[in-house]
């Protein structure tokens, strides 16, 4: 499937300056060629990218989603996968204990690494390089690793199918890229505000408040999307704390779900469905957000 | 300083499990039972570890991150040759394929090949291809070429926006010249664009070899993929059943051990590659 767009792109530099011709020049026949082309490329990359986003959503929507004769604009359209995974799936459990994970996580990670960012920038920790070393060893240490004595730590301490203790892991993993993104914001406040409003008698906490705080709010947004995202998708470690039905989150929900109805397409798609919305909506909001404020973060201070 | 201690503890603690025949007695009881590096030996005395595990771990990198790496860029390129406009559009389009949760895109693709309901199985058939319903999860090539084909959807959004941006910071006036100088597509890529981005090119490559090494979720929730058929684990799945299906936590510490160490010599060999070639 990947495949078609491949032949038209390696020609595109140049053709980037011929594309910006006026159209009403008269076009070469090459030019028209390089046009289809390109044309042909954005439509297969289009169809590659969303078809299963798109085949996804129609099976949640499709009464015969379970036989074969599924098709991208449901035939028998109807709500029915959801009602049912909703009420007797209890899916409804699962997406609130995975909204109170993913809210104990955004709260608690933004608040510890907003003051730690602030600490890091303002107060000339030599702690730079061995932040971006622990974002890159937490990219780099497999979960698989981490997963073994973290659930012997958690059953000895008896949280085992505790909501907090899967909130104490994801924090530990979105903390140190949250601090990472956050310096940077901090780092961009000149001094100079901090100091004319210590003139001007704030306190340090009432500088925190009305001068810094409003500043940082936009990478503070960012990062909580990114927390959220982490422990909505997370999986290997809800896997392995919860085993009570009802302490299920909804990626460990979903897959007990397929091992109940592992034919039941349709009820498996809807709740597919529910879990994505939050995840895209969040990500379409914040798109241009992390990678420039992991950017930032480096080059700032 | 929480979070290092939070981290650095349990790999530590994983390594002393590592040297140790830990079970269900052992966590129950707290007592250690040190065995020095016998579970080490017993996965190197392993036939699997050598015929199934490694390559299955070793090779899915190497294709998946080959694939996902040159498939970005070429989507990269088409982008860079879009005006504005278009380019908005297929951005976010592509941001749905990043945004969409490894958890419900693998159970996507595991309908989409499904044998009886699968859309594929459902097109081969009709069109004579196939003659009966294929299970295209049994076969160890066809399982991973699936896991590819997600982890590739999944991965080159990523790959494409870092390098997009590294694109459209590279001097219109050099690739100019180098058109005018007669130096076709090919060339400008290789003998251009592609040293200016090299820095990007070593990020997206370590990045998408650190998770395509320990790729789980992709492999584990696929059909036969927890266990059942042993012929598709790969080493973060082996590490995974051993320990939390067979209770043998001391011989999956060592394997996440071994994943472990692989991990950081693949960083650490880049980065220093990477180092290397910009003095």
């Amino acid at each position: 499937m990947s495949a078609p767009a491949a032949p038209a792109a390696p020609g595109v530099p140049a053709d980037a300056t011929r594309a910006r011709i006026p159209a009403r020049r008269p076009r070469s026949r090459r030019a028209k060629w390089i046009l289809f082309g390109k044309s042909v490329a954005v439509a297969a990359l289009l169809i590659f990218t969303l078809f299963p986003t798109l085949w996804m959503i129609s099976g949640a929507f499709d009464a015969r989603a379970s036989s074969a004769s599924a098709s991208l604009i449901p035939v028998e359209f109807t709500l029915e996968n959801f009602t049912y995974v909703l009420a007797e799936g209890g899916f409804a459990r699962y997406l609130l204990n995975s909204v109170i994970v993913a809210l104990l996580t955004v709260a608690a990670s933004g608040a510890l690494a907003l003051f730690a960012s602030v600490a890091v920038a303002r107060f000339k920790f030599k702690f730079r390089t061995s932040i971006l070393m622990m974002v890159l060893i937490i990219q780099m240490v497999p979960l698989e690793a981490l997963v073994i004595p973290l659930f012997v730590q958690v059953r000895n301490l008896q949280m085992l199918n505790s909501l907090l203790g899967l909130v104490v892991v994801y924090v530990a993993f979105s903390l140190p890229f949250a601090i990472w993104m956050l310096r940077g914001f901090v780092a961009a406040v000149p001094e100079e505000l901090e100091e004319a409003a210590y003139i001007d008698g704030a306190s340090w906490w009432r500088m925190f408040r009305s001068v810094l705080f409003p500043l940082v709010a936009p990478g503070l947004v960012a990062t909580s999307v990114f927390a959220f995202i982490t422990a909505w998708n997370e999986f290997i470690f809800a896997l392995t704390f919860m085993n009570d039905p009802e302490k299920y989150t909804v990626a460990v929900g979903l897959q007990q779900f397929f091992g109940q109805y592992s034919n039941q397409w349709g009820y498996i798609m809807a709740a597919s469905t529910l879990i994505t919305i939050p995840v895209m909506i969040f990500f379409v909001a914040v798109q241009g957000k992390l990678s420039s404020g992991l950017v930032s973060g480096a080059v700032k201070g | 300083m929480l979070a290092p201690a939070l981290l650095l503890w349990p790999l530590v603690r994983v390594f002393l499990f590592s040297l140790q025949e830990y079970g269900l007695r052992q966590i129950v009881s707290g007592e250690s039972n040190y065995i020095g590096f016998d579970n080490y030996a017993e996965i190197f005395s392993e036939p699997m570890l050598w015929q199934i595990v490694l390559p299955n771990t070793i090779g899915f990198a190497i294709v998946a991150v080959g694939g996902t790496v040159v498939f970005g860029t070429l989507v990269a390129l088409l982008l860079a040759s879009l005006n504005r406009m278009w380019r908005a559009i297929v951005s976010s389009c592509i941001m749905v394929a990043w945004a969409m949760p490894a958890v419900t895109g693998t159970y996507v693709w595991i309908w989409l090949f499904d044998a009886n309901t699968g859309l594929v199985n459902t097109l081969l058939l009709g069109a004579g291809i196939l003659d009966e319903p294929h299970n295209w999860f049994t076969d160890r090539w066809s399982f991973y070429a699936i896991v590819v084909l997600n982890i590739i959807h999944h991965g080159f959004p990523f790959v494409a926006v870092t390098v997009l941006a590294g694109l459209l910071g590279v001097s219109k006036e050099m690739i100019e010249a180098a058109t005018v100088d007669g130096a076709g597509a090919i060339r400008r890529f290789f003998q251009i664009i592609f040293p200016t981005l090299k820095p990007v090119f070593a990020v997206v490559v370590i990045l998408s070899t650190i998770w395509d090494f320990k790729v789980f979720a992709q492999i584990y929730l696929m059909p036969g993929g927890s266990g059942s058929n042993r012929s598709v684990l790969n080493l973060g799945v082996w590490s995974y059943v051993e320990s939390f299906a067979q209770n043998r936590y001391g011989f999956g510490s060592a394997i996440a051990v071994l994943l472990t160490v692989m991990l950081l010599v693949v960083s650490v060999v880049y980065v220093r590659t990477l180092f290397k070639e910009e003095k």
